[in-house]
């Protein structure tokens, strides 16, 4: 009985089976799956409810804040100070009420804040790209190692603030040497993580094999390393964001940031710190705009990093 | 271990070195009139200024500076403050500073270990409860917000609400310093929350723990006795140097509440040019912040047994 079942599943698989012809475009379609890395980066983004809603806040308040100015009754450049319109409280007039020399405070603290977004984002831009090359270089190229590592031991146990107070009193203060400090110090953190993940991913088989195959290394690093460091790489730059905005406005309430005639938050903040605690307007207003910037960029970037990370996709 | 210390502490020395020479030669890279005070600037004309920077030594070609100054930090003298307190011995103008930020940043610390680390715990064992996710958004918010903004917001509900003295005061020392204790802990309560709730949840999902689970231990006996000690061990590392770096005070907190501290010492040396100050500031932090992480490593062999630094894994 069993031999009898045996013979006729093949006769039936016989049947059943057969050739068909070569198309090249069929053959294609079976190869393709649709999975693209950008894609689903997206796909998983767009899951998260809440950091999308929190982007969504962003944008507007980076759009609101165009508006802001340009409906404001004052322009920031043509302000001038009048000491008998000091500490006018919030009103139809004044949508922010007035600081201590009678400025409209509503226009600064709109520019204040684009100022500080500015700043975080050419900061965080330059570091990243600083901190990536040299990252990747250090951790790669072995005969480099000694050489940065101590490079970098020593630019790290010098205390930023030096570097900062140094070139603020050699150099001068202004908003491009303050983009180009804050670049020049925090590039390390940036450096040191892609080096430690490029430590783990440079001895993989298949980087070995690309490079008994002779890749170059400029190809092994943009195209096997690169695509691993990504999420991290995000991850660093959204949180540099609202770094960079506290270590600014702090920056300038020592007096070390950018000069009195840019406002920034933090020449907002020091200018209001004698006055706040009996028109805790001055505070209020600008603490609200830029604490809502940092933590939309926390949250946004926090969630854009795990959908980055080609491990969570399906 | 012996070898190893020695080993170790005589590397820290020549970073150390090399972090004090890059700070003289940037120091000198200054033009020289910031030496002088406004006053000395009116007054003084260009031959009198010659006159007193060559009397200081400071003329000489930097080599020479150079070697001048290590001869005198070998005898321990590290100058007199120029601008800060014109005179004075640079040790005596960090002595009378440094206990008051130090006594200010260790009650902070104690705080935030007291709080944070229950925190922390709590937010590890009712994970996405309610609990976990107030912590969570506090750290977020302590973590994002610029540290500017949140100590004004503690500046006005401490002293309009409570009505605690906003400006520190030396008269006064217990009260008025609650607001800059206050300041300190928010971030570092924080940080150890989230690091001791990372460090549970990471340990909680080991195959050891849920061996325990089957087993039948009852879940306060394996938090207590299995994810909370493991998952203290990489904190312990940080302790000594939180500990340690409280003697460079906040720059921050101690500016903004006007408290004679550390803190804003190094930068006000620096904005005055008083070049003793800076140099011995710097070798001071440097030092302490190297020693810092060596007395981390040493705490987590003490507090781990299966950790050491000394051998380089020439037994495997």
């Amino acid at each position: 009985m069993d031999e009898n079942k045996v013979v006729e599943q093949n006769i039936n698989e016989d049947e059943l089976f057969h050739f068909v012809e070569y198309d090249a475009m069929k053959a294609e379609q079976i190869g393709y799956s649709n999975y693209s890395y950008w894609g689903s980066v997206f796909t998983n983004f767009l899951k998260r409810k809440s950091a999308v809603f929190m982007s969504c806040i962003f944008f507007g308040l980076v759009l609101f804040s165009f508006i802001a100015l340009a409906i404001g009754k004052y322009n920031y450049a043509e302000l001038v100070t009048d000491s008998s319109l000091a500490f006018i409280s919030p009103n139809g007039e004044y949508w922010f009420g007035t600081d201590n020399i009678g400025r409209d405070y509503w226009c600064q603290v709109w520019y204040a804040s684009q100022t500080s977004i500015k700043l975080a984002l050419i900061c965080a831009v330059g570091e990243c790209i600083l901190g990536v090359i040299i990252g990747l270089v250090w951790g790669y190229v072995r005969s480099l190692d000694r050489i940065i590592t101590e490079i970098y031991n020593i630019f790290n146990s010098v205390p930023q603030i030096i570097y900062m107070t140094l070139i603020a009193l050699m150099i001068g203060q202004s908003f491009w040497i303050m983009c180009v400090s804050i670049i020049f110090t925090h590039w390390l953190v940036m450096a040191r993580n892609v080096r430690n993940l490029v430590f783990m991913y440079r001895d993989r088989e298949y980087n070995l094999a690309s490079r008994t195959l002779g890749t170059p290394i400029f190809r092994i690093l943009s195209k096997n390393l690169l695509p691993y460091l990504l999420s991290v790489i995000i991850l660093r730059l959204a949180m540099s964001i609202p770094g960079t905005i506290s270590l600014e406005s702090m920056l300038s309430y020592l007096g070390l940031g950018l000069d009195i005639n840019t406002p920034s938050l933090g020449i907002l903040l020091r200018n209001a710190r004698a006055y706040f605690l009996d028109y805790p307007y001055l505070l209020v207003f600008p603490a609200i705009i830029v604490s809502l910037i940092t933590i939309t960029f926390y949250l946004v970037g926090n969630a854009f990093s795990d959908a980055s990370d080609p491990r969570n996709h399906v | 271990m012996f070898k190893y210390t020695v080993k170790r502490l005589g590397q820290s020395l020549i970073t150390v070195l090399i972090i004090v020479t890059i700070v003289f030669c940037l120091l000198r890279l200054l033009p020289t009139d910031y030496y002088f005070t406004e006053d000395q600037l009116m007054k003084f004309t260009d031959q009198q200024k010659h006159d007193a920077l060559e009397a200081a030594g400071l003329l000489d070609p930097i080599p020479v500076q150079l070697v001048n100054f290590y001869n005198d930090i070998l005898h321990l003298d590290f100058g007199e403050s120029r601008r800060i307190q014109n005179g004075v011995p640079v040790v005596k103008v960090i002595g009378d500073k440094f206990g008051i930020s130090m006594r200010n940043g260790l009650i902070s610390m104690a705080l935030s270990m007291v709080i944070g680390i229950p925190m922390g715990i709590m937010q590890a064992m009712y994970k996405e409860k309610l609990f976990d996710s107030i912590g969570t958004a506090y750290t977020i918010f302590v973590n994002a917000v610029p540290a500017l903004v949140s100590y004004s917001l503690v500046l006005v509900f401490g002293s309009r609400v409570i009505g605690l003295p906003s400006m520190y005061s030396t008269r006064n020392p217990g009260p008025s310093s609650i607001l800059p204790i206050v300041c300190l802990s928010l971030s570092s309560i924080a940080w150890y929350a989230l690091w001791m709730r990372r460090y549970m949840i990471d340990e909680i999902n080991k195959d050891y723990i849920k061996l325990a689970r089957v087993k039948g231990l009852s879940t306060s006996t394996i938090m207590y006795k299995h994810v909370m000690r493991n998952a203290f061990v990489p904190l312990v590392q940080y302790i000594p140097a939180n500990a340690i770096m409280t003697i460079g005070g906040s720059l921050l907190a101690e500016r903004f509440f006007s408290v004679p501290g550390m803190g804003p010492l190094l930068t006000d040396s620096i904005n005055r040019y008083d070049t003793n100050v800076v140099q011995t500031l710097v070798m001071l932090y440097s030092s302490l912040s190297i020693l810092s992480v060596f007395l981390g490593d040493v705490c987590m062999m003490i507090v781990d047994p299966r950790i050491t630094i000394a051998s380089k894994g020439g037994k495997r």
